[in-house]
């Protein structure tokens, strides 16, 4: 490669520098300047061959160096860099034939050839401003917030877009990917969809009832379709055992016409596919992480308030709030023992019952007379107070809700003894509730059978010499029958009859006329129940005392009924919205559904068993012994 | 003459009845009204279980609720079209202030005060989020104004904008003959935007990493134990620095009052879409699941 300076000669040799500076009004300045040297300094220093007042550049940054016609070489000479072409160096060979753009600081030198003068051009401008501040800026945009925030609309997209995609898009994908159905939920129990978080719970207006809150992650246990209110077929894929309220015939005659506003909303509810009459209309749900709240009251009162004009034939009276219009209690009572008959009377008819037992409360109560008296010697035994006590016979059931069965063996008998013989400190008694061993075992005592007749005594045999013997064994023998056969049949008739120790609880039965037959004892039917319709929970009401309610101790007859009226359960008992101290709605009392079990109200109360807790039942058993 | 002074003083005060106090009022009586009847008929509408957004009532509120918010929102298409007369912007404006109120109470029976993490829960936080912000914002019209013109004196902003750029053109020149180290420092003031730090720095007015104050500090640590006074051109610098500092200090109170003027419409605006948005998912899983 040949050398240029031995082809173009050293006074060729040039650098033209041209400085453009800009007037305030953008009008273009250019002061060239011719430079016979093969080298410049480049530098903020006035002394540079090529001055630029920039901060950014040192006093001396650069230093450029012709190395032919057309190629240069700039030399950094601080050690700090500068630009060549956008890449950033400390050294870079040029060919101007080409061009380059070399930065510096705020400056551009722009390196080109011009062939006419034969020099290597320097054009250098300023192209960066003073300051971040001198640069042009859109003052109204850089004043605002605007510039210091992602604009409105762009932050209002997003939001859109975010909400839509995690509170609708998920939540829809959530659902459509659940395959679940009430009744492969009612089959395999609630835990088939894994226990997590499931976007489409973000939809739910709130927590299920303590009694669906297996559910909570499932929502087409109930929710099956799309768009479909909640169907009954839901309900009833679990709840297989519920039945109707009453022929859905005379349930259907006996709702009340709508008004304007029920209107309204039946024609909403048909707008919208909502069928009427469904199990959510009174089972409302996502009411809360609480029991099932109780039927609101209006759902009864609706038709019941005034159901005799609409279902003319019907049995049932009037009722629409249990303060204010409620008919008297009408248990059911056994109106005759024997026969038996079971009437449903109102308490305010003064009703007697036939129980077919005697027994007077008054004197079992009683602190002063002789069953008291005896009470207390049995203290030891049988745990009784200075006199007996309700508890000492009525022992609540294993819910507490109401009272086990009193039984002569539990309750009765350790006062109204059965003994009639004692065999080596061996008590004999008498067999209750069977009247024909209880004959069986008098004649027995008596030997009353009368003896046994001798095998010697034949019936047809021929009366021949020497039968002697024979006739004073057949005198005997009737002579034993006669005696004592007499004494055992009068002690049977004296047990069955007044003063006996049958007749003093029962009533007897006697015996025909003829002679045939034996003695009987009426049956006797304590209810558990007198209420078929209602429910009373015992347990609820341990506030209170027995006699508060039930007027035992005057009663001198077991015919009495010793119910309580109305009025003792107003006393604390109000309808729903009443200002009394117990807001009782039907639903308390009253079961929708069925009649065997405690109501959903009563039942959610006790800790969801089906009548009351052991502990009621426990704290109730000697309150007032 | 001061009872005519009086006089023109009146009708001066008459001519600039704002949005709130539009008409005598009317706005806050209408929405005052609303509120107080939905609050009655609330009160008597006996729900049971307990009141809820699915109730007959629910329902009502919940429709007058979405139709009051889509109307709301209209604003923002009418204000871009000025008109006078009763149905001018200035009682649109009124309305909107007063109505979206009574929005508080309309919404709040339809929850029938049930809350939830939910998507229902989140509509409704969204709503009374963009309600705080409005009220955040005629507050801030009502008393932002006077501290703004206060502290901006006679200057415009160009002539805030203008005094610093003078400022840094002298510091450029002054610096010119130093040292490339003291020119970095001179630099860090120079490369400083004066409109930089984010929207925290404006709303706040604090700037901890202010190049200015950073210049400053380098040039006074280099400056301090040096005896001589006067005769170092680092001690101009300094006095520069100075002047641009108090420049800055004005601007950036200038930018937090601005920006405390607009920052509820970046709260207002964006949230009223996120409600929208959250509404519509709120309606629709209602309609989707139903009762």
């Amino acid at each position: 490669m040949s050398s240029p300076f031995s082809s173009t000669g050293v006074e060729t040799l040039s650098f033209l520098v041209r400085q453009i500076s800009r007037t305030a009004d953008g009008r273009e300045i250019v002061r060239p300047r011719d430079f016979a040297a093969s080298e410049l300094t480049i530098g903020r220093s006035t002394e540079c061959d090529i001055h630029l007042p920039d901060l950014a550049v040192t006093l001396h940054h650069a230093t450029i160096r012709q190395t032919g016609p057309s190629g240069a070489e700039i030399v950094a000479a601080a050690g700090l860099p500068f630009d060549v072409n956008g890449r950033s160096t400390e050294r870079a060979e040029i060919d101007a034939q080409r061009g380059a753009n070399i930065r510096i600081g705020s400056h551009l030198i722009a390196v080109s050839r011009e062939a006419d003068s034969d020099a290597i051009v320097l054009t250098v401008e300023r192209v960066g401003a003073v300051s971040d501040a001198s640069e042009a800026k859109d003052e109204e945009h850089a004043f605002s917030l605007a510039s210091a925030l992602p604009g409105k609309r762009v932050m209002a997209w997003s939001f859109i877009a975010l909400v839509l995609a995690a509170f609708l898009a998920w939540p829809l994908f959530s659902f459509f990917t659940n395959h679940e159905t009430p009744a492969t939920i009612a089959a395999n129990g609630t835990q088939a969809r894994p226990i997590a978080f499931h976007a489409d719970e973000m939809w739910s207006s709130g927590k299920l009832s303590q009694a669906h809150a297996q559910l909570e992650n499932n929502c087409k246990a109930c929710h099956v379709q799309p768009g479909v209110a909640v169907r009954d077929s839901s309900c009833i894929a679990c709840h297989a055992n519920v039945h109707e309220h009453a022929d859905p015939r005379r349930l259907a005659a006996s709702m009340p016409q709508p008004n304007a506003g029920q209107k309204v909303q039946l024609a909403f509810k048909g707008a919208f596919n909502v069928p009427e009459g469904r199990c959510a209309d009174c089972h409302t749900e996502h009411e809360g992480a609480v029991a099932m709240a109780p039927t609101p009251q209006k759902f009864c009162s609706d038709c019941h308030a005034n159901l005799k004009s609409r279902l003319t034939d019907t049995a049932i009276l009037n009722a629409g709030d249990f303060g204010t219009d409620h008919p008297q209690f009408r248990p059911a009572i056994q109106t005759s023992a024997l026969p038996p008959v079971v009437q449903r009377l109102s308490l305010d008819a003064r009703p007697i019952q036939d129980e077919g037992v005697k027994f007077p409360h008054n004197v079992h109560l009683s602190a002063t007379n002789g069953v008291a008296r005896m009470a207390q010697t049995m203290r030891a035994d049988f745990g009784f107070g200075k006199s007996l006590a309700c508890a000492d016979c009525h022992v609540p059931d294993a819910t507490g809700t109401n009272f086990r069965p009193v039984t002569m063996e539990q309750n009765c008998q350790m006062c109204h003894s059965l003994a009639f013989d004692r065999i080596d400190g061996t008590v004999r008694t008498l067999r209750h509730g069977d009247p024909a061993q209880v004959v069986a075992d008098l004649k027995a005592f008596y030997r009353s059978t009368g003896p046994v007749r001798p095998i010697s005594l034949g019936g047809n045999a021929r009366r021949r010499p020497g039968d002697f013997a024979a006739q004073a064994t057949q005198a005997q023998f009737s002579f034993a029958s006669a005696t004592r056969y007499g004494r055992a049949d009068g002690a049977i008739r004296a047990t069955f009859s007044e003063g006996g120790v049958c007749f003093e609880c029962h009533r007897v039965i006697q015996p025909a006329q003829s002679g045939t037959g034996t003695f009987g004892i009426v049956p006797v039917n304590i209810p558990d129940r007198f209420f078929r319709k209602g429910w009373f929970d015992h347990a609820s009401h341990q506030t209170e005392t027995c006699v508060s309610c039930h007027a035992a101790p005057t009663s001198a007859s077991a015919g009495d009924v010793l119910l309580p009226k109305i009025d003792s359960c107003r006393a604390c008992h109000g309808g729903e919205s009443s200002a009394k101290q117990v807001k009782s709605s039907c639903a308390m009392c009253h079961d929708y559904h069925r009649d065997g079990l405690a109501p959903e109200e009563s039942r959610s109360r006790n800790g969801g068993r089906r009548g009351g807790t052991t502990e009621a039942s426990r704290s109730i058993i000697r309150r007032e012994g | 003459m001061a009872a005519r002074g009086v006089q023109q003083l009146k009708q001066v005060t008459s001519q600039h009845e704002g949005f709130l106090r539009h008409s005598g009022f009317r706005w806050l009586k209408i929405a005052l009204t609303i509120s107080l009847l939905a609050i009655v008929v609330y009160a008597f509408d006996d729900v049971q279980p307990r009141p809820n957004g699915g109730s007959a009532y629910g329902y009502f509120l919940g429709t007058v609720g979405l139709l009051l918010i889509l109307w709301l929102t209209m604003l923002g298409i009418r204000k871009r079209a000025m008109t006078t007369g009763r149905w001018s912007l200035k009682a649109w404006t009124s309305a909107h202030v007063y109505l979206g109120l009574s929005l508080i109470v309309i919404a709040t029976l339809h929850t029938g005060f049930q809350f939830g993490w939910n998507v229902h829960t989140l509509a409704y936080v969204f709503m009374m989020l963009v309600i705080l912000s409005g009220i955040y914002g005629v507050t801030a019209y009502a008393a932002l104004p006077r501290a703004l013109s206060n502290n901006r004196g006679e200057t415009t902003q160009a002539q805030m904008l203008d005094n610093l750029r003078m400022i840094d053109r002298q510091l450029h020149d002054a610096a010119q003959p130093l040292d490339h180290r003291y020119a970095e420092m001179v630099r860090m003031s120079l490369d400083d935007d004066p409109f930089g730090g984010g929207a925290w720095a404006r709303l706040t007015s604090h700037y901890p990493r202010c190049g200015t104050r950073r210049a400053q500090a380098a040039i006074r640590q280099v400056t301090g134990p040096n005896a001589r006074i006067g005769d170092d051109p680092l001690e101009k610098i300094d006095v520069l620095l100075e002047r641009k500092q108090a420049s800055l200090s004005r601007m950036r109170q200038h930018l937090r009052l601005k920006a405390l003027l607009e920052v509820w419409l970046y709260v207002h605006v964006p949230l009223t879409f996120a409600l929208i948005a959250a509404l519509f998912a709120h309606v629709f899983a209602v309609f989707f699941y139903w009762g």
